[in-house]
């Protein structure tokens, strides 16, 4: 008996990590909260530890308008030339 | 990017070892499914004119399609006849729309099921059931467009229960849920009226249920007794939020509350105005954020959205309300919505007949 697989015939999305960044000491640190409760909250501890420990700056601080959807590309556009690197996470 | 072409699986002859075959592929729900064998899934495929490589939806998370063929080779699995093909292309056609969210809503630890609410002469066309077991079982068709939607997001857009799909506790209707409009004997437009289409055209609505509320009253005779039960169901602590609701009202209750000449915007003002809870209340159970308060009682705020107070949704409009179920007993029920807000806005979609 022949049978269709049920799975997607669009072929696999090739993806790729960024390069790891050589050191974070001294880098500009960006911060994007999902809107959950607690998330800004939890992200902006984190992002202490960062200025205190390796001498980061936090630039900027976007909100996810929906916790569950990818962030929009116009927000990850206007972010990524004012940071080296973004903090995330989900926060309840 | 273009398709490759559908794979073509070598199962045995033997039926019941193909059905085994098929549970060892990880393609069912933890049911028992129908071999997609070559000739049901083309024969499903009939049932649309446009080609079969004809993307219907689109995952944003993986970048995943769903042709109309990968929909039929699915909807062959769950015991879909052809016929019914035409509501669940409709479904996911409203899924797609960004606003519905479909990947969030299935992902969610939230545990939702997308419920589809067919509208119109479609739904006697195909058989499906708006009456007595509204929400099953007995249906052929309400069941398995159900279950093909679900098997859909688990092999086409691999929503793996554990993996992808994390849902704390999910709920019964990620097997199926899919119900028909009850037109016999509704005193309100039909669901595919009040949406603007044109007369004939039946509809799909899509919502993203987070399980389901009996909603009891045997004692009630009036609008506001029967619907002051559903806006308590509604108010409830453990499903208040911003998100949107439906309410499918049994034939008993619409009787008292159309026969009583209330239109569907009179108890969904109703409704709105009386599913709520004081912000010392919602403070009292943790539940309490300034943000969400702001969204109903700022700029733009309802006028019957009361200071002090969180309702449940932004408007009156976020209450779809309906008919359904058997004409004996006053059981009707709530569905709300996935999770803590509106992360998913229900959506609804023409039934394209080919």
């Amino acid at each position: 008996m022949q049978l269709y697989a049920p799975t997607s015939t669009t072929p696999k999305r090739k993806a790729f990590r960024a390069p790891p960044l050589a050191s974070i000491d001294g880098l500009r640190l960006g911060i994007l909260e999902n809107g959950k409760l607690n998330a800004e909250e939890m992200l902006n501890e984190v992002a202490q530890l960062f200025v205190q420990r390796n001498g980061c700056t936090i630039r900027t601080l976007a909100s996810k308008r929906n916790a569950s959807a990818p962030a929009p590309g116009n927000t990850l556009v206007k972010i990524a030339p004012e940071v080296d690197f973004l903090l995330t996470g989900l926060g309840d | 990017m273009a398709a490759v072409a559908p794979r073509i699986h070598e199962a045995p002859d033997d039926l019941l070892a193909a059905i085994d075959y098929c549970y060892e592929q990880g393609w069912t729900d933890g049911l028992p499914v129908v071999p997609p064998e070559v000739a049901r899934v083309k024969a499903m495929l009939a049932a649309d004119s446009r080609p079969a490589e004809t993307v219907i939806a689109h995952h944003p998370a993986t970048g995943l399609d769903l042709s109309l063929h990968a929909a039929a080779v699915n909807a062959v699995m769950a015991g879909c006849l052809p016929e019914y093909f035409p509501v669940l292309v409709a479904s996911f056609e409203a899924m797609d729309r960004p606003e519905f969210n479909f990947h969030g809503s299935t992902a969610s630890t939230g545990g939702s099921a997308p419920l589809i609410v067919v509208s119109g002469p479609y739904a006697d066309e195909i058989g499906m059931n708006s009456d007595v077991n509204l929400f099953g079982p007995g249906n052929r068709a309400n069941s398995t467009i159900g279950r093909a939607v679900r098997l859909i997001l688990r092999n086409v857009f691999q929503m793996i229960p554990g993996i992808s799909d994390k849902s704390t506790q999910g709920n019964p209707g990620k097997y199926s849920f899919c119900i028909a409009e009850r037109a016999r004997g509704n005193p309100w437009p039909l669901l595919c009226q009040a949406q603007g289409y044109a007369a004939g055209t039946s509809s799909v609505t899509v919502f993203a249920g987070g399980g389901f509320c009996n909603v009891e009253n045997h004692g009630g005779n009036t609008p506001e007794q029967i619907l002051g039960s559903v806006a308590d169901a509604m108010a409830n602590y453990g499903c208040i939020t911003l998100g949107q609701s439906v309410v499918i009202l049994a034939p008993e209750h619409m009787s008292i509350v159309g026969g009583a000449g209330w239109t569907r915007e009179q108890a969904q003002n109703f409704l709105f105005s009386q599913a709520k809870r004081s912000i010392e209340g919602m403070e009292g159970v943790g539940k309490y954020r300034d943000r969400e308060y702001d969204a109903q009682h700022g700029d733009g705020a309802h006028a019957l959205a009361e200071k002090g107070f969180v309702h449940r949704g932004l408007s009156p409009d976020d209450i779809l309300i309906t008919m359904g179920g058997g004409d004996a007993g006053g059981h009707s029920c709530f569905i709300p919505s996935w999770s803590r807000g509106r992360g998913s806005i229900m959506q609804h979609a023409a039934v394209r007949r080919s």
